[in-house]
């Protein structure tokens, strides 16, 4: 029982980070149609900021998300306004090989300055755990969650509240309605693609001192989003946010019972069972 | 007969000049061989002929039916994988490994078809991935099998004889470069007949517009799953010619998404949907990562005297240029996806139609 309940509460820690991963690609979705394959390779990006960050200035991976989200915001609108800007409305498969370009050149360009090798980034509390009612929660991991849930609170609150936010979740609806209505969906899709990259920029922040960092890792968190917001609905936030915890647990869970080998794969049959019986997603009627 | 037929139609049809090129050309490929000896020529052009089979059986799914799969590292690996264990563990010669390839990638198309092929646009895509996905990791974790992530390693290739004469030995370059060849001409020969056939025009028709198809009577799973079948039969081909020819395997090198997306490339660069685009993709692509792979480019730079080999700078891109072979892919990509939407095949025609208007 403590086994289970050990797994269960591990894969709901980790399933915060994918759910910031998955929410990202959610939004990139429901505002530009756009399905972003270089996601992880931002994530990456991520990554590596919040090491140099780390090894150069000493700064804490928690508290450099202060720096690291608004850059990460700059470099997704940076990408938005001189690349996928210029595909909206070409064929989907175009707007994915584009998308898988960029990915490439981020994670080469990072091979070039980084090497391949890996990188650890070894905080005093990497490997820190502490107990709770029997069940030992690692310290990174949980900090990690805490930031999390906040970011995701506020972003509910931002989407939700805010004019810009209804904007948003407006063009998301409708584009052609939303523009009629006198809102700058341009400005919205960079704003959207910003969005994005930071909270795929912080998910590879608050992970950063649990995993290696090299410049290929971008790939399995690519795949991993897609899982996540096609479980929860293309294009929904709290589909993402449930697809995450939902992809966490069924990891952690797999990997005690059947093997760490095999998570994966059985993430990945979830998938395919998903898209086959329930291709529009747990939540995929609302958009956002 | 009708084949015959056709060719002598369409050869009829273009310039003389064009048809004496194209059998200069031809006659030079097999000739090749007698006049380079030097094995890093042998390699590049067999690398070429690897990339052009990829290219070309993609095309067939992705080109002419419009399916774009972003997970045909499932066959290439199916190939190898197959070819390799079979070599290895049972002692039966790779030319029947091949064929045993070729049976393994049809069933593991049939299975992905039937799957995938009910899913549309962006989610045919992201199954493509997820199936290959499942193949790479259980080729990582079904350890007796395929022995892990250490992969497979071949010593030696079995003497290829007919009855008691000696074919070859496998110990040069020049057999590998003559199947390459061979399975190259086929692939596009294949893609020649399709694109010429009724079939090819029910692919192109299903690519163009699906319901459409669908409503003239097309059955839109039996032609979508043939093209697949097509398009594996040669990815396999690729995969085990590889293997044999490399002489190790492992899950990143044959079965990884970086591969997958590889294929794709060769098509898109090259033109997507035409005979030569993969021909043309595969000419821009060889020789260019390989020129980064084997730091020519960064010698390159040094001979133009823009820095020196010894500065910080030219350390710095002796060290790492090499490592960065697919940065070119990422950046082609991109440029060609931005600029040239229809390959460097369809930029080149788009050019020269007008220059011949003005």
């Amino acid at each position: 029982m403590t086994v289970l309940l050990q797994s269960l509460i591990s894969g709901i820690l980790i399933g915060g980070v994918y759910a910031l991963i998955g929410i990202g690609l959610t939004i990139i979705f429901g505002v530009m149609r756009v399905i972003n394959f270089a996601h992880g390779d931002i994530l990456m990006v991520g990554m590596y900021m919040t090491y140099v960050l780390f090894t150069s200035f000493g700064i804490d991976p928690f508290v450099s998300i202060v720096i690291t989200i608004p850059l990460m915001f700059l470099f997704g609108a940076f990408l938005q306004k001189l690349f996928i800007n210029r595909m909206q409305g070409a064929l989907p498969q175009n707007q994915i090989l584009l998308t898988i370009g960029l990915g490439l050149i981020m994670s080469n360009t990072m091979m070039l300055i980084y090497t391949s090798d890996y990188k650890i980034l070894s905080t005093s509390y990497s490997s820190e755990s502490f107990n709770l009612g029997g069940i030992s929660i690692s310290s990174p991991l949980a900090i990690s969650f805490l930031i999390t849930a906040a970011i995701t609170i506020l972003l509910y609150w931002f989407l939700l509240k805010t004019d810009t936010g209804q904007a948003i979740r407006a063009t998301a609806q409708d584009r052609e309605a939303a523009q009629l209505m006198g809102i700058n969906v341009r400005w919205m899709s960079i704003l959207a693609f910003g969005i994005g990259s930071a909270l795929a920029g912080t998910a590879g922040a608050l992970i950063s001192p649990t995993y290696y960092i090299f410049p290929q890792i971008g790939g399995i968190f690519t795949l991993k989003a897609f899982v996540i917001t096609v479980l929860g609905g293309m294009g929904s936030i709290i589909g993402a946010t449930l697809g995450g915890v939902i992809i966490g647990i069924a990891e952690s869970v797999s990997a005690v019972y059947i093997s760490s080998g095999w998570k994966d794969v059985v993430v990945f049959v979830l998938f395919l069972l998903v898209l086959l019986f329930k291709p529009a997603g747990l939540m995929g009627k609302s958009r956002m | 007969m009708k084949l015959t037929f056709a060719l002598i139609r369409t050869s009829a049809g273009t310039s003389p000049v064009a048809t004496a090129l194209g059998v200069a050309i031809l006659v030079g490929l097999f000739l090749f061989p007698n006049f380079v000896q030097s094995p890093y020529a042998l390699h590049i052009m067999i690398l070429f002929f690897l990339s052009t089979i990829q290219g070309e059986a993609w095309n067939i799914i992705g080109g002419y039916t419009g399916q774009y799969s972003v997970g045909h590292a499932a066959y290439f690996g199916a190939g190898a994988y197959t070819t390799m264990v079979l070599m290895q563990y049972k002692q039966i010669p790779p030319w029947y490994g091949m064929l045993a390839g070729i049976g393994i990638a049809l069933v593991v198309s049939l299975i992905i078809g039937s799957i995938c092929f009910r899913l549309r646009g962006p989610y045919f895509v992201l199954a493509s991935i997820a199936v290959a996905e499942i193949m790479r990791l259980s080729a990582m974790n079904l350890k007796d099998l395929t022995n892990g992530a250490e992969g497979i390693l071949i010593t030696e290739i079995p003497v290829f004889k007919i009855g008691e004469t000696v074919v070859t030995d496998f110990l040069s370059k020049v057999p590998f470069y003559y199947i390459g060849l061979v399975i190259a001409l086929l692939t596009i020969l294949v893609t020649w007949m399709v694109q010429n056939s009724k079939l090819g025009y029910y692919f192109q028709a299903i690519r163009e517009d699906q319901d459409a198809a669908h409503s003239l009577g097309i059955s839109l799973s039996i032609y979508k799953n043939i093209a697949l079948a097509i398009s594996a039969v040669f990815t396999s081909l690729s995969g085990s010619f590889y293997a044999i020819y490399i002489g190790f395997i492992d899950p990143p090198t044959v079965l990884a998404l970086d591969i997958s997306v590889q294929i794709v490339l060769i098509c898109i660069i090259g033109g997507i949907g035409t005979i030569w685009g993969p021909v043309i993709g595969a000419l821009v692509l060889v020789p260019l990562s390989e020129a980064l792979r084997s730091n020519l480019i960064a010698q390159m730079i040094f001979k133009t005297g823009l820095t020196s080999e010894e500065s910080g700078l030219g350390i710095f891109l002796k060290e790492h240029l090499a490592h960065a072979h697919a940065l070119i892919y990422g950046i082609l990509v991109v440029v060609v996806i931005l600029f040239m939407p229809d390959g460097v095949l369809g930029w080149i025609k788009k050019l020269t139609a007008k220059k011949g208007r003005g």
